[in-house]
C-alpha cells in the first residue's frame, strides 16, 4: 500500500501518474493521460545571456545561470569544498564577470569574478560569530539533555566571509596604498555602454541574516568600474561589508584595484538610527540594503593595488 | 543599488511605476513610501485594532521568557505584545459555522484577493476573527486523509501561488496542506496569507495550512512582512492581526497516518506523535524547545543530533529519521524550509523529502517549485512547476544601469 519508488542517484523514478485536471501549457504533454505534463522542463528562469563587449584591447563579458543543482552542489560539497560543512544555499556557480586585456597576439591578462573562487577563500576554522540566541539555545540543551548534549557537527565560517577580490591570469597587481580611485572621473555622466550586476552566492543564515556576494559592473567609453561586495548580516550581532572596486582606464591599460572592510555591531547600530526612519519605515528593512548599511558602517581596513599593463 | 533584494522583475517594476508603495527595501526609495496606503483603512473607529486591553490574554501568557526580552530596547518602539490586535479577544466555544452571508463575504473576498488585490484592513479583522474560530478547534497533529498535495515555502510569490493551483488543480477540488512559510522574502506576503487564510476558512475540510518559523512576530520584522503591511496599510496593525493569528496555526499534520508533515523537521525532546498533541501551541514560537525545533530543524548527512555552527539549532541525521519513522509506523517524514533547486529532494534515503514550493525564489534563483501529490493508495508523485509566466510580461529581471561608485 505504501510504495517507495526507487531511485537512482540524482534522478528520481516517479510513481505512475494520476489523471490531472491541471494544464501548464509551457509543459509537454503527459505520456499516461495526455492533458498534462510531468516534470516540466529544467527551470529556465533566469534566462541564460552572455553579453559581452569590446572597447579598445579591453573585453568584458558576463554570465547569468540559475543556482548549482542537486548534483552539481554535491560534487562541489565533496570535491571543491571539502572543508566548508555546508555550503551556501544558494550558489550560482555558472555566473562570472571576465575583464579581458589582450596586450598582443600571444599575451593577455585577465580577472574573473567568479563563486568557486569567491568561496575557495572563506576560511575552514570557526570564525567565533554565534547567533543572538545561540548562548540561550545552547544553555537549554545542556539543561534539558541528559547525557552526552549534541556537538558542533563541523567547524567553518559560517558567515561564508571571503577576502576575494577576483581571480587574476597574468601579472599580479602591486600593492600601492597611495592610490586612490578617480572619482571624480567616474561621476562624470559618461554614456554606459555595457552593465550587469548578479549574485555569485547568497546564504539566510537558517533565517539568522543574510551572506551575499554579488557583482556588477558598467562600462563607460574610457573606463569602467567594478564592484564585487561581500554583504554579511547576522541579525541582533554583526553588520559587515567587504568592498572590491576594479577601476580600468582603457587607453592608459591602468587598473586600480581597491578594497575596504567596513564592519560595526548590529544593535549598535540599531540604537544609533532607530530614531531617524521615516514614518511607515522600518529600520529593519534599511538593514536589509547593502547600499544604506555600508553608509552607516565605519571602514576597518582598506588596500589597493595597481598594474600598469 | 548593490543589495540583490533590489532585483525587482519586469512586472513588478512596471507596477511600481503605478502604484510606488511596491518599491523595494532601498534608500532611494523613501520618498515613494506610502502614497496609495490609506484608501482601504480610514479611521472609522476598528474595535478590531483599537483593542489593547488583552494582552495577557490565556492563551499567552505562557511563553513569559519571549515577553521579558519584548521588553528590552531592541523592541520597545513596536507594539510587540501578542493579542494586541484584539482578534482572540472574542472566541467562540464551538468551530465557526458558515452561513449565506458569511460565504458571499468569503467568496467576495477571495475574488479580489485572487486578483491579488488586499483586503481593507477592517475585512483583514474580520477575517482574522473567523480564522481564529476555524484554527483554534484544529490539532497541534491535524489528521488528513488521502488524496491530498502537500506543498512548501510560498513567501510571498502571490503570482507563483496561482500558479500552484493550476499546476495541483483548483482547491477545492483538490484537497490541499501547505506547510508554512507563506510571508516574507516576496513581493505579495499580504495578498498570499490574506487569499490562503480565506481559502482555509470557506473550505476548511479542503485546505490545511501549518504553520512555519516565519509566521512569527519577530522573524517577520526581520524579513519583510511587517515592513510591507506598514508600506501597504500605513499602519502595522494587520501584521499584528495576522500574527496573533499565526499562534493559532496547527503545527504538524499526519496524512492517512504514514506521512508526518511539518514546517522544519524532528526533535530531540519528540520521540512520538503523540507527545506533539501535548505541547501547547498557542504561543509566539519559542527561541527553543520542542515547538522551535519542529519549525526550524534541518536534516543532515551526519549521523544523530547535530548543532548548527551558527551556535542555535539542530540537524538530524538518518539513524534519527529512521527510529522516528519506526516508532511512529510511519512511511516518511515530508517537511520544507529548505530552498531545492528541482523543488524537492529526498534525503535519508527516502525517510525524508524537501519541498519548496516557491519557484525562481526570490525572483532570481532559477530553481524549480515541486508540489507533492498523495493519492487514495497512498501512491505518491512530485509535480514541478516554473514561475508563472503573465501574457506580455518577460520575466527576466530588469536591470536598469546605474552610476554606482
Ligand atoms: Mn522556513
Amino acid at each position: 500500500m505504501d510504495q517507495v519508488p526507487p531511485v537512482t542517484r540524482g534522478r528520481q523514478v516517479r510513481s505512475l501518474p494520476l489523471p490531472h485536471r491541471c494544464n501548464n501549457p509551457r509543459n509537454p504533454a503527459c505520456a499516461h493521460c495526455g492533458t498534462v505534463i510531468i516534470p516540466s522542463p529544467a527551470a529556465i528562469m533566469p534566462l541564460e545571456d552572455t553579453p559581452s563587449i569590446s572597447v579598445g584591447s579591453w573585453t568584458i563579458e558576463s554570465r547569468k545561470r540559475p543556482i548549482l543543482d542537486t548534483p552539481a552542489l554535491s560534487q562541489w560539497e565533496s570535491e571543491h569544498l571539502p572543508g566548508l560543512g555546508a555550503l551556501p544555499e544558494m550558489i550560482f556557480g555558472g555566473n562570472y564577470v571576465r575583464i579581458r586585456c589582450d596586450l598582443d597576439e600571444s599575451k593577455h591578462w585577465d580577472i574573473e569574478f567568479n563563486a568557486l573562487d569567491a568561496l575557495r577563500e572563506v576560511p575552514t576554522e570557526d570564525s567565533g560569530v554565534r547567533v543572538s540566541c545561540a548562548s540561550d539555545w545552547l544553555r537549554s540543551k545542556h539543561r534539558r539533555c541528559d547525557g552526552a548534549p549534541p556537538q558542533i557537527a563541523k567547524q567553518y565560517d559560517w558567515t561564508y566571509t571571503t577576502r576575494y577580490r577576483g581571480t587574476v591570469t597574468g601579472c599580479p597587481l602591486v600593492a600601492d596604498t597611495t592610490a586612490e580611485l578617480p572619482l571624480a572621473m567616474l561621476a562624470k555622466p559618461d554614456p554606459i555602454l555595457f552593465f550587469d550586476d548578479m549574485v555569485l552566492y547568497e546564504d539566510e543564515l537558517g533565517d539568522n541574516g543574510a551572506s551575499m556576494y554579488s557583482c556588477k559592473v558598467r562600462v563607460m567609453p574610457e573606463r569602467l568600474l567594478l564592484l564585487a561586495r561581500f554583504f554579511l548580516r547576522v541579525d541582533d550581532v554583526l553588520l559587515r561589508v567587504q568592498d572590491t572596486r576594479l577601476y580600468v582606464e582603457f587607453a592608459q591599460n591602468r587598473v586600480v584595484r581597491e578594497w575596504k572592510r567596513y564592519e560595526a555591531d548590529y544593535n549598535e547600530v540599531f540604537k544609533r538610527h532607530r530614531g531617524g526612519v521615516p514614518p511607515h519605515r522600518d529600520l529593519r528593512a534599511l538593514l536589509r540594503d547593502s547600499n544604506w548599511v555600508v553608509d552607516h558602517l565605519p571602514i576597518v581596513e582598506r588596500t589597493c593595488e595597481t598594474i600598469q599593463l | 543599488m548593490m543589495d540583490a533584494d533590489m532585483d525587482v522583475p519586469m512586472q513588478d517594476a512596471v507596477s511600481d511605476q503605478l502604484n510606488p508603495s511596491i518599491m523595494e527595501d532601498s534608500g532611494t526609495a523613501l520618498q515613494h513610501t506610502v502614497s496609495n496606503t490609506n484608501d482601504n483603512n480610514s479611521n472609522n473607529n476598528n474595535n478590531i485594532s483599537s483593542s489593547n486591553n488583552n494582552h495577557n490574554s490565556n492563551t499567552h501568557g505562557t511563553n513569559s521568557n519571549d515577553n521579558d526580552e519584548d521588553d528590552d530596547d531592541t523592541y520597545n518602539d513596536i507594539e510587540f505584545k501578542p493579542g494586541s490586535s484584539g482578534i482572540a479577544d472574542h472566541k467562540s466555544s464551538k468551530p465557526l459555522v458558515l452561513n449565506n452571508s458569511s460565504i458571499n463575504q468569503l467568496d467576495s473576498w477571495i475574488e479580489k484577493l485572487a486578483k491579488c488585490e488586499n483586503l481593507s484592513e477592517d475585512d483583514v479583522g474580520r477575517l482574522c476573527k473567523m480564522a481564529v474560530d476555524v484554527l483554534q478547534f484544529e490539532e497541534n497533529v491535524k489528521p488528513i486523509n488521502v488524496p491530498v498535495t502537500i506543498c512548501g515555502d510560498v513567501h510571498g510569490q502571490f503570482h507563483d501561488l496561482m500558479e500552484l493551483f493550476k499546476i495541483g488543480g483548483p482547491c477545492p477540488d483538490t484537497n490541499y496542506l501547505f506547510m508554512g512559510d507563506y510571508v516574507d522574502r516576496g513581493y505579495y506576503s499580504v495578498e498570499t496569507v490574506s487569499y490562503l487564510v480565506a481559502m482555509k476558512v470557506r473550505y476548511p475540510h479542503r485546505i490545511t495550512i501549518l504553520r512555519g518559523n516565519h509566521e512569527s512576530r519577530q522573524i517577520t520584522q526581520v524579513y519583510g512582512f511587517y515592513d510591507e503591511c506598514l508600506r501597504k496599510y500605513g499602519s502595522a496593525n494587520v501584521w499584528k492581526m495576522f500574527t496573533d493569528l499565526f499562534d493559532y496555526f496547527p503545527i504538524t499534520a499526519l496524512v492517512d497516518n504514514k506521512v508526518f508533515c511539518l514546517h522544519g523537521g524532528l526533535s530531540p525532546m519528540i520521540e512520538t506523535v503523540d507527545q506533539v498533541r501535548e505541547l501547547n501551541r498557542v504561543q509566539e514560537v519559542p527561541h527553543e524547545g520542542p515547538m522551535c525545533d519542529l519549525l526550524w530543524s534541518d536534516p543532515d548527512d551526519r549521523g544523530g543530533w547535530g548543532i548548527s555552527p551558527r551556535g542555535a539549532g539542530f540537524t538530524f541525521g538518518q539513524d534519527i529519521s529512521e527510529q522516528f519513522n519506526h516508532t511512529n509506523d510511519l512511511s516518511l517524514v515530508a517537511r520544507a524550509h529548505q530552498l531545492v533547486m528541482e523543488g524537492y529532494a529526498w534525503s535519508h534515503q527516502q525517510n525524508v523529502v524537501t519541498i519548496f514550493s516557491a519557484p525562481n525564489y526570490c525572483y532570481r534563483c532559477g530553481n524549480q517549485a515541486a508540489i507533492m501529490e498523495v493519492d487514495e493508495n497512498n501512491n505518491r508523485q512530485f509535480l514541478q512547476y516554473d514561475p508563472s509566466v503573465r501574457p506580455g510580461e518577460p520575466t527576466v529581471s530588469r536591470k536598469t544601469p546605474d552610476y554606482f561608485l
